[in-house]
């Protein structure tokens, strides 16, 4: 039996796996950090589009701060985020952008002069000012009130990643791929590491840390059709439910992104529209500003999402052997252009459409993108109800995108997150609290566990077949887990994921009988945990009878801030039951910087929290008061709702910012 | 921090290898258009050779000057192929290696590659001995005494060997030289690499016919020389214009 | 009249072999598929892995061409398996994992290892002199065509078809190959790593580096994200040339 002891374990080595692991580091603890692939090849090098981080460098992004990006962030998230993180976050964004670029991503300048950009499908000229020469541009990403969103080329997160990892490298931080959590080891209401499968000889291996970080990504494929890499299963999410403490937020919240290829679901960037490109019907016709006047293709990814399904219901989408689709249209910028911002876009188009999108049009639709729920945590990362265990990322429900993110906010929280939990986690790993005291024997016990249950996965007879589950399970999530969803359709698949959970308990592997490197054996018992999953998505919408951000309940078109602006929360506290528990957490206004309003899409059908005005009110008079004694916006927003104390001191300063505290 | 001596071998080897190539080359394209000069008839050729031979320096002929120059040559040959053993494959497990790498992978320049190792190890012999002979009987160099040596010496079927060998060798090698190094490559490498690989074809059939033409040349004139072996050639015309003065 | 045109039937040959089991040998198995439209290997392999043989080991993350996982030799040639349409290939199609990267089984290599390994005798990392940096600050500026091309090296995805289409690093395994000369050429050209020409040349100024390199491009030709590498490499080689003279 082998037992590996470290610091710090870290589940997860993608960008914000290896952001925890280089901050620990370098506050002197050690680290391991777990991967099922080399990190170089985590899910998070596949985002093109960009980074948000307000430093407001080029002629659009001018006049950019913190704050706007904290409203645009909240106004996204449909007023489900945590503001407090909210304010962490958008203070810390430039920041980790700033190190980024000290770390080596060569992220796209600044050239001072004019250049053409195509906005509203009109050719603008763009003069950027000489000061801003050689610092880091933006681009624009939907939802945003300034061109905010960093980026390399296209290849932004490729990028970010690999210069993680390399940074990692350099720190000598310990990475041991291929190996997967598959348990999380817990005693005594405290989590002590994970056991793991290495998954090329299928030893299992326990891991014991003082603290253990889930950054595991997301879990968009338990639908059929997603932009999401095929290893984003929510193993993380579904090994911390099973603990039976630890806690998910929010996992209804899926996004949908606007433009994915048909069939095979991958997603061309929202840079795509940003840079100027259009959404076509079956009739060439431009539909969105006939949906969103003023935003148009660039309203919120849930926005144009939900328009663009409406626009297809309606009969205008291009029929298809794989059902139907609109156009992306793209020609209108260029070859040029096209060759060298958004090569990616033209290689996948080239590759897998076996067209050219500087001629042709791109068949696209929207798809399964992100997922906003995950383990709920802190401020500080640390799960509300199991200590020791840490989450971040895309993992996590830290909860800075409510019921949407914004484009560009996701890598940007990963690193962000990273850099701040990783330094209270260091505090934790520092002081007494972390001490370890669990017996060797609970340690045994655990992988004992494990290995029984992949016994009975090999040795079983008569049993289910994986993939008749695992295909049902995501089909159901597509069909009646989608975009629209309703109490009927949210009932059946409730009621049909938990039959499938129940057969799940019986599979067997067949054939495929190896104790190492065995994918079937693999497919089956995440396929178990998968299923898990699903219920609490598919159980947290039925339940949740309003429409806020991604979550859109065609009987519940209206957000209802009064019985819903609350967190779902979902555990599995008996390994016996086979639904989910779910209980709601407040989200309150009284300290809210931003109190609930309306986002600015479509009619506005908000039910109003009673709350809400007095808390309205009570801004108001603040803001007049403090404007009137001639306070900065840093006075202003203190006044409002205070949060530096809560960060790390080393990430406390003022951002300068051209034309700001330089 | 003090810094570590670097170490330049490499960086020589690499140098010479390249170095000795491309003069080795340059020097085969002279030659073969000196050779071949005896398709412009006996003349041509017999004041080519007095040319090398000083006399229209010195009025007097020097095969010795011949023996210098093959000597030099001979010695950038040795260079050469000492620098450039260090890129054969090492052993037969190696070899058998890129045997299969190159079957499976079917890959143009690689073959390439392969041809040039090939031919370079065959010219170990085949050069090796026209040099020695070259060098050491300078003075029988003219239209009869080059066609003696290889028809009634049997020189003709080196020729061949050595004459496929060279012209393959050396045009693969100049247009790896270019890529090795970047020459030529303009804004678009691709585009070039494909260029010069067709000059490279171009050249490698122009040399290889002229080759065969010359060596027919001289076949010819052996054969028709056979029961005269040893004479010397004389120019049919005593004076040649622009000599005398 | 329209007439059906019938799908092909696909015979996919995989090199077989799983090192864990000790009764196991290198073997081809193949598989017949139908061919759907649009099909990609991805699809095919999946699909074979569905319905015949759910064994079969292969290893796809994106699916989309973009992180590396999916390198193999499909008909000796390596590549992306996951954007590889089979209608660009013939009716029988051989799969082969890549070389020299050790094998976990059939077509699954151990890739990431031998990567990791490249990094770290290459330092592929910023190399920053040791002050501590204030984030709160602007951050240094960069010319905007410099850090254009930078990022052209930095898409480099370590798939690895370079070094299986290198048949130096395959005769001579310590050769660094085209990826780790052209990592080395990515920090040089950035102005945020401070090594100076030196210290690059005790990297890769030997017969391991840019002087094993003997220019057969197989690396050029198969890599999948088109970088540059032949120009690269031979531009170290000048950039090593001239360090070794001026010393
Ligand atoms: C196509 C696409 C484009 C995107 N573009 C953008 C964009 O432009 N801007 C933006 O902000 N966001 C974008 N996103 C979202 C963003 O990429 C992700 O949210 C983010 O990268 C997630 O990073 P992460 O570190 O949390 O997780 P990941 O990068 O997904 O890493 C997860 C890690 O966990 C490991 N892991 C998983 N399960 C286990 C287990 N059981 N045991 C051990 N290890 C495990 C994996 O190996 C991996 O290393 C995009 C997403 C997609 C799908
Ligand atoms: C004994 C004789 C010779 C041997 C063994 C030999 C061997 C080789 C080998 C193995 C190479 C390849 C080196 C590499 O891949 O880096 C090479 C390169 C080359 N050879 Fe030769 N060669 C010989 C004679 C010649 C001759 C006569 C010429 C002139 C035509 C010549 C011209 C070249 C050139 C131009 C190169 C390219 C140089 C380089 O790549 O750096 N070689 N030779
Ligand atoms: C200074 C050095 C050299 C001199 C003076 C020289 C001279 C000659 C002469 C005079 C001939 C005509 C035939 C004969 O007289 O035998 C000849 C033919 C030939 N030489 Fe050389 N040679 C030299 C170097 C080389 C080298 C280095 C090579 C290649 C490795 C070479 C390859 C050949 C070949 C292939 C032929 C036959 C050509 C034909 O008939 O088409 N020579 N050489
Ligand atoms: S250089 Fe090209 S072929 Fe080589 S690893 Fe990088 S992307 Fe792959
Ligand atoms: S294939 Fe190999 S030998 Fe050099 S040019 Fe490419 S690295
Ligand atoms: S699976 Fe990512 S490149 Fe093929």
């Amino acid at each position: 039996m082998k037992i590996i002891y470290t610091d710090v374990l870290i589940i997860g080595g993608g960008l914000a796996g290896l952001r925890v692991a280089t901050g620990v580091k370098e506050r002197g603890h050690d680290a391991v950090v777990l991967t099922l692939v080399p990190p170089k090849r985590s899910h998070s090098s596949a985002a093109q589009g960009g980074m948000q981080a307000s430093l407001a460098n080029s002629t659009m992004g001018e006049g950019d701060n913190e704050d706007v990006h904290f409203s645009d962030t909240i106004k996204g998230s449909d007023w489900g985020a945590d503001q407090e993180v909210a304010r962490m976050f958008v203070h810390c964004a430039p920041k980790a952008i700033r190190e980024l670029a000290a770390w080596g991503v060569p992220w796209s300048r600044v050239k001072k002069g004019d250049r053409t950009a195509i906005i509203n499908a009109q050719k603008v000229t763009i003069t950027e000012k000489e000061e801003a020469h050689g610092l880091i541009t933006a681009r624009d990403f939907g939802g945003t009130k300034k061109w905010r969103t960093c980026y390399t080329s296209d290849g932004t997160g490729h990028s970010m990643l690999y210069a993680m990892d390399n940074k990692a490298h350099k720190e000598k931080i310990e990475i041991h791929e291929r190996q997967e959590a598959i348990s999380l080891i817990v005693d005594d209401g405290r989590c002590y590491g994970a056991v793991s499968r290495n998954l090329m000889t299928g030893e299992l291996v326990a891991y014991v840390s003082k603290a253990t970080t889930v950054a595991t990504g997301g879990y968009g494929r338990i639908y059929s059709v997603s932009t999401n890499a095929i290893i984003c299963q929510g193993i993380g999410q579904a090994i911390a439910l099973e603990t039976g403490i630890a806690t998910l937020g929010n996992m209804e919240a899926i996004q949908f992104h606007p433009t994915a290829i048909v069939p095979v679901g991958i997603l061309t960037t929202e840079g795509c529209r940003g840079d100027g490109g259009l959404l076509l019907d079956k009739d060439g016709y431009r539909f969105m500003p006939d949906y969103e006047p003023d935003k148009k293709e660039l309203a919120s990814r849930d926005v144009v999402s939900r328009r663009m399904t409406e626009h297809i219901r309606k009969g205008k989408g291009v029929k298809s052997r794989y059902g139907d689709h609109l156009w992306l249209d793209i020609t209108i910028l260029g070859r040029e252009h096209i060759e060298k911002n958004l090569r990616e876009v033209k290689e996948i188009c080239e590759n897998f459409l076996g067209i050219d999108p500087a001629v042709d049009w791109i068949p696209v639709r929207p798809t399964q993108h992100y997922s906003m729920g995950g383990i709920r945590t802190k401020y500080t990362g640390e799960s509300q109800t199991l200590k020791g265990l840490y989450s971040c990322g895309e993992a996590a429900c830290w909860d800075m995108h409510g019921f949407n993110r914004l484009g560009g906010n996701s890598v940007s929280e990963t690193v962000v997150a990273g850099m701040l939990i990783a330094e209270y986690i260091s505090d934790f790993c520092d002081s007494h609290e972390s001490s370890m005291h669990i017996h060797s024997s609970k340690i045994e016990q655990a992988l004992a566990v494990e290995k029984a249950k992949i016994e009975k996965l090999l040795t079983n007879t008569n049993g289910e077949d994986t993939y008749v589950l695992r295909r049902r399970m995501e089909e159901i999530m597509m069909e009646k887990v989608g975009i629209f969803r309703n109490g009927k359709d949210l009932q059946e698949a409730v009621d049909e994921l938990e039959e499938l959970y129940k057969r799940s308990q019986n599979i067997e592997v067949h054939r495929s009988k190896s104790r190492a490197a065995n994918p079937a054996l693999v497919n089956a018992y995440r396929t178990q945990k998968m299923l898990k999953v699903a219920l609490t998505v598919a159980y947290g919408a039925l339940l949740r009878q309003e429409s806020r951000g991604a979550h859109s309940r065609e009987d519940f078109p209206e957000r209802d801030d009064e019985n819903w602006l609350k967190r779902t929360i979902t555990s599995w506290p008996d390994a016996n039951q086979t639904l989910p528990t779910v209980s709601y957490e407040e989200i309150p206004i009284g300290n809210m910087e931003l109190p609930p309003g309306w986002r600015g899409y479509g009619k506005d059908l908000t039910k109003h929290h009673h709350a809400t005005p007095g808390r309205q009110a009570t801004v108001d008079a603040i803001k007049a008061q403090l404007e009137k004694d001639g306070a900065d916006r840093f006075e202003i927003q203190s006044a409002l709702m205070p949060y530096l104390e809560k960060l790390p001191k080393k990430y406390r300063g003022i951002n300068e910012r051209l034309g700001e505290n330089v | 921090m003090k810094k570590k001596k670097i170490d330049k071998t490499p960086a020589r080897l690499d140098f010479i290898q390249s170095a000795s190539g491309l003069i080795l080359g340059l020097f085969m394209w002279g030659h073969m258009f000196f050779v071949s000069t005896i398709l412009l008839g006996k003349d041509v050729m017999y004041n080519v050779t007095r040319f090398f031979e000083g006399y229209y320096f010195f009025g007097e002929s020097y095969p010795i000057i011949v023996t210098i120059v093959a000597g030099i040559v001979f010695f950038i040959f040795i260079v050469h192929a000492a620098v450039a053993i260090r890129k054969f494959p090492s052993s037969y497990k190696q070899y058998k290696i890129m045997r299969n790498h190159i079957k499976s992978f079917k890959h143009d320049d690689t073959r390439l590659w392969f041809w040039q190792v090939f031919t370079g190890f065959a010219m170990f012999f085949l050069g090796s001995v026209h040099l020695y002979i070259i060098m050491t009987n300078s003075a029988d160099i003219g239209p009869y005494a080059s066609a003696d040596r290889v028809v009634s010496e049997w020189m003709w079927p080196l020729y061949i060997l050595l004459l496929l060998a060279v012209e393959f060798h050396g045009s693969i090698g100049m247009y790896r030289l270019a890529l090795k190094w970047g020459w030529f490559e303009g804004k678009d490498a691709k585009k070039t690499r494909d260029r010069l690989r067709s000059y490279k074809y171009a050249i490698t059939v122009f040399f290889l016919t002229l080759g065969f033409l010359t060596l027919a040349a001289y076949i010819k004139i052996g054969i028709e020389h056979k029961d005269n072996v040893g004479e010397r050639y004389h120019e049919q015309s005593v004076t040649v214009k622009g000599v005398q003065q | 009249m329209s007439e059906e045109i019938k799908p092909r039937i696909l015979k996919i040959n995989v090199l077989r072999f799983d090192p864990n089991d000790k009764n196991d040998f290198p073997h081809i198995e193949t598989f017949e598929v139908e061919e759907a439209d649009g099909m990609t290997l991805y699809i095919a392999l999946n699909e074979i892995r569905e319905h015949n043989d759910n064994s079969l080991m292969f290893d796809f993350v994106c699916r989309a061409g973009i992180c590396g996982s999916c390198s193999m030799l499909v008909d000796g040639r390596p590549t992306l398996a996951c954007r590889t349409l089979t209608s660009k290939l013939g009716e029988s199609i051989t799969l082969a994992p890549l070389p020299l990267f050790k094998l976990i089984k059939d077509l699954s290599i151990y890739s990431g290892e031998w990567m990791r390994g490249l990094n770290e005798r290459l330092e592929t990392w910023i190399h920053d002199k040791e002050e501590e940096l204030n984030f709160d600050k602007l951050e240094e500026r960069m010319e905007p065509e410099l850090a254009d091309e930078i990022y052209e090296l930095d898409r480099c995805v370590e798939c690895g078809c370079c070094v299986a289409g290198c048949g130096t690093i395959q005769m001579k395994p310590d050769f660094v190959g085209a990826v780790g000369l052209n990592k080395i050429a990515r920090y040089h050209l950035d102005p945020r790593d401070k090594r100076d020409d030196e210290e690059y040349y005790e990297l890769i100024g030997n017969e391991d580096g840019v002087f094993g390199c003997m220019t057969l491009l197989g690396c050029e030709d198969v890599c999948p994200k088109d970088l540059p590498l032949q120009s690269k490499i031979a531009y170290l080689r000048r950039m090593m040339i001239k360090t070794a003279l001026k010393n």
